[in-house]
């Protein structure tokens, strides 16, 4: 069983009792983070800050009400406790309101305590003496490269207790290039990792990113429209992954809005599509061994080969919708598969390579359309132009359906990691 | 607190800020009648920044004794002279901003009863009147940040701004999926300060219900450039993303093409547009500032005028680079935030047009009326999602399209601009906006008449 560093969380719980709670628990996260910021230029800032915040949750006959501090100012923490309580009291009662009853485990470290603040302050000199080389026409903006230490504490009035503690860099480039008049868009890549990144210019595909966008100066839109292919990138797949979740989550399906609420176990997706939940995963730093009602998370296969396994589903809404605890936290991986990325643009007859969605956020239906940013027309399998004024226009649960490569290229981003998908059916247009 | 910052203030060994800074925020939120937030929480702590050889060091901690003052000051020191600045620079603007502006409610604070039986009256009231609803989501939100800034040169401030929002959301089963619609109310002030009770918005309901209901049986728009006429609900996302951002000084520096065309017809004479203090030109914006957080007093800013490009939005450094002075645009969300060039209260002026005339001016196009989010670029080209509107057919409102996105390049789309509205409005529930950080803004504007480009299948 986790041993708490202090009594804090027990005498909150304590507290909570005598403030008419039948049941409570509380979260806390301790965060040292250390970071970096630069210019294409220079560093410009160097910010170190230090929080603690605790959120309590009470439960009052069936009702459940919260609040959340910083710092552990008696008052506050007296504030907080009877804030909670009266929005418990003032709740509406569910059956499925509880605290948890689940395995303690053994309190668990990952990463390292400390940055090496020297280190870091080399490896980002570094990348900015070398960048006029390697991209002449770049410039950075806001720009990081950070240390975050956070520790990590749950207790519940059923005697549960977790604690861990995650220690890692992370590393995000936001950059465009200019020549004269010349300006491309905003690209911009993030990541984590355990360790220092061995190269910044390689992080998480940022060098690919930087001289793509170097050959974006010269845009132009895709003459009219077509319905045609798109390689979604790993970056790009970033950005749309969440409202694919969100569809397998247990808010949409208590919503009834789900398009894939009646689907487990049916296909949603191409053989080649294959989504794991890896919250326990050592390849992401940004991971989870508890979720927020102390629940040890599990890694398991949401989409496997296409078919609907699983959904996401939290302590709450499995015991509001009578179904088994999937997931408390969320880090999504695409399985990579057999194809190169070469072969995957060289397989294109029309279409284009998807680097970055920047438009509407999708709706209930997974219809979506946006700016193809960052991106390049492909024909006759090969990359053409970039392209400027530009939207796709589509429906994710087709686009699932009708994807015919996955690329053997991961990027992991530390708190998930997507390969290239290629497939058809996406509309794509210009003025 | 100020007394303490201000001694403290005095005593740096550099330019610098020192801030005191508490987030509060409550969240009710009921989907189908199931309660699956309520709470409250704040977020607070000092904060110190200080200037060394053209680059910041700063620290910040969760508590407000004279330790922890003098721990995170010293650690901003550390932190400054770590970042090395590149070269010794020349001085930062020193005008300073006094004053405190207090915002809080002056009624009665609701009890956690009665705030969450807003939520669960309007629920019971929804389901009842409109009963063949798939979901209906309601979230009763607010949030105030309370801030006492010192800094170096003198400035010294105190503030509090609240602001509250209440958001209905409903889905309906269509021919071809789900369809949903969602509207915000609300805005400046706290809860209290609101009429949220189901009695009062309900022909607010009513009118997003029979959006709703159009839209489930409307279709795709066709993709392409268009004539649109934007409501005003739309012109505050629009002055916003398509121009706001991209004459932030340090997008600027960074590249926009907004550096090029300074003094420079960017717009139809008939723009004119600014970033202002206070609660903007009419006083009537979701959001308030008068001093902001490097301590430096808000001044409006005319970025567009008559379609001319005069201005940009500076920090401290930003105008000491680009040689401007500083109107009061750097900006931090929280204690352990360093304040970035941010907009404030971003609008079009209001023209003389009317907003039947516009449409009736439209062969073939689009009437859009609502925004979701917003995207910005350095090359001025924009986007937003739109999830309600209806095709123009004839200079009459046609059949409801379902959700799009626009795009454009502003500084080509606000050269189409034929008409603009005398219906000025600030969009409703106030902005956020996300940046590094998220910021509360205030965003409005008047209808108007331009060609953009649609997205879709149709």
């Amino acid at each position: 069983m986790s041993a708490l560093s202090d009594d804090f969380l027990d005498s909150i719980l304590a507290r909570a009792k005598d403030a008419g709670a039948t049941a409570a628990q509380a979260l806390t996260h301790r965060t040292r983070y250390f970071e970096i910021e630069f210019d294409h230029r220079s560093v410009d800032l160097v910010r170190s800050t230090d929080n603690e915040t605790t959120t309590i949750t009470l439960f009052r006959d069936g009702k459940r009400g919260g609040a959340t501090l910083n710092g552990r100012r008696p008052e506050d923490v007296e504030a907080a406790i009877a804030a909670a309580a009266t929005a418990a009291a003032a709740g509406v009662a569910d059956p499925a309101n509880d605290i948890a009853d689940a395995p303690s485990l053994p309190a668990s470290d990952h990463g390292p305590a400390a940055p090496d603040r020297a280190a870091m302050r080399g490896q980002v000199d570094e990348f900015l003496a070398s960048l006029p080389a390697r991209h002449p026409l770049l410039r950075l903006r806001d720009s990081l490269y950070t240390f975050t230490d956070q520790e990590t504490e749950f207790a519940n009035s059923r005697g549960l207790r977790q604690r861990e503690r995650r220690g890692r860099h992370g590393f995000r480039a936001m950059f465009m290039a200019k020549d004269g008049a010349l300006t491309t868009s905003f690209n911009a890549v993030g990541a984590s990792a355990f360790s220092p990144f061995a190269s910044l210019q390689e992080a998480a595909g940022v060098g690919r990113l930087m001289a793509e966008c170097e050959r974006s100066l010269e845009r132009r839109p895709v003459a009219g429209k077509f319905v045609g292919e798109v390689i979604v990138t790993p970056h790009c797949l970033m950005g749309l992954m969440p409202s694919i979740a969100n569809a397998l989550a247990g808010p949409a399906l208590l919503a009834g809005s789900s398009p894939y609420k009646d689907k487990r176990g049916e296909r949603i997706a191409s053989p080649l599509f294959s989504l794991d939940n890896a919250p326990r995963s050592e390849d992401f730093s940004a991971g989870a061994d508890f979720d927020e009602f102390g629940v040890p998370t599990r890694d398991l296969p949401i989409i496997e080969d296409g078919v609907l396994k699983d959904f996401l589903i939290g302590y709450f809404f499995a015991r509001k919708l009578g179904m088994s605890q999937t997931a408390g936290a969320r880090n999504s991986r695409v399985r990579g598969g057999e194809t190169s990325l070469a072969d995957m643009i060289a397989g294109v007859k029309r279409g284009i390579l998807f680097s970055r969605f920047s438009g509407g956020a999708p709706n209930d239906n997974l219809d979506f359309s946006g700016i193809a940013k960052n991106s390049f027309y492909i024909e006759d399998g090969e990359v053409r132009h970039a392209l400027n004024e530009t939207m796709v226009s589509g429906n994710f649960q087709q686009l699932l359906q009708d994807i015919h490569a996955v690329s053997k290229e991961v990027v992991n981003f530390g708190d998930c990691a997507y390969p290239f998908i290629a497939a058809s059916g996406v509309t794509i247009s210009s003025k | 607190m100020l007394d303490r910052l201000v001694a403290r203030a005095a005593q740096l060994p550099a330019y610098g800020e020192l801030r005191w800074h508490a987030n509060h925020s409550s969240r009710i939120m009921m989907r189908k009648g199931v309660l699956l937030a309520n709470g409250r929480s704040r977020d607070g702590g000092v904060s110190a920044r200080l200037y060394h050889n053209g680059a910041f060091g700063f620290a910040a901690a969760p508590a407000d004794d004279e330790a922890t003052l003098a721990a995170v000051i010293a650690a901003a020191k550390d932190n400054a002279e770590f970042a090395g600045g590149a070269a010794a620079t020349g001085p930062l603007s020193s005008a300073t901003g006094s004053g405190t502006y207090d915002y809080r409610s002056e009624r009665p604070p609701l009890s956690a009863e009665e705030r969450v039986d807003i939520v669960r009256r309007l629920d019971e009231a929804i389901r009842a009147r409109y009963p063949g609803l798939v979901n209906v989501d309601i979230a009763l939100s607010s949030h105030a940040s309370e801030k006492i800034l010192a800094n170096s040169d003198g400035a010294a401030t105190c503030s509090f701004v609240p602001r509250a929002a209440l958001v209905v959301s409903m889905s309906v089963a269509a021919n071809d999926g789900i369809v949903e619609l969602y509207d915000i109310l609300g805005g400046f002030g706290e809860i209290e300060d609101q009429s949220f009770d189901a009695e009062t918005i309900a022909p607010w309901l009513e009118e997003l219900h029979e959006h709703l209901r159009r839209k489930a049986e409307g279709g795709q728009c066709e993709a392409g450039d268009h004539d649109v006429v934007l409501d005003s609900a739309l012109a505050g996302i629009l002055a916003h993303e398509a121009i706001g951002h991209t004459c932030e000084a340090d997008l600027v520096l960074a590249g926009s093409v907004a550096g090029d065309n300074l003094g420079r017809q960017v717009a139809s004479e008939k723009i004119t547009l600014g970033d202002y203090g206070g609660r903007g030109p009419d006083g009537k914006s979701s959001f308030a500032i008068h001093v902001d957080d490097e301590g430096t007093p808000c001044r409006d800013v005319a970025i567009i005028e008559n379609g001319v490009l005069k201005n940009f939005l500076h920090d401290k450094r930003t105008a000491q680079m680009l040689g401007a002075e500083p109107a009061g645009n750097a900006r931090a969300f929280s204690f352990q935030d360093e304040p970035l060039v941010r907009m404030r209260n971003t609008c079009i002026l209001p023209g003389a047009d009317k907003l039947a005339d516009m449409i009736g001016a439209i062969e073939r196009g689009y009437y859009l009326k609502r925004s979701t989010n917003g995207q910005a670029d350095a090359t001025s080209e924009f986007m937003f999602g739109v999830n309600c509107g209806y095709e123009i057919r004839d200079g009459k409102l046609g059949r409801a399209i379902r959700d799009t996105t626009i795009s454009g390049v502003a500084f080509d789309m606000l050269k189409s601009v034929t008409h603009v509205g005398d219906d000025f409005r600030w969009a409703a529930g106030g902005g956020w906006c996300g940046k590094k950080q998220m910021i509360a803004v205030g965003m409005g504007g008047p209808s108007i008449k331009c060609r953009v480009t649609l997205g879709g299948r149709g």
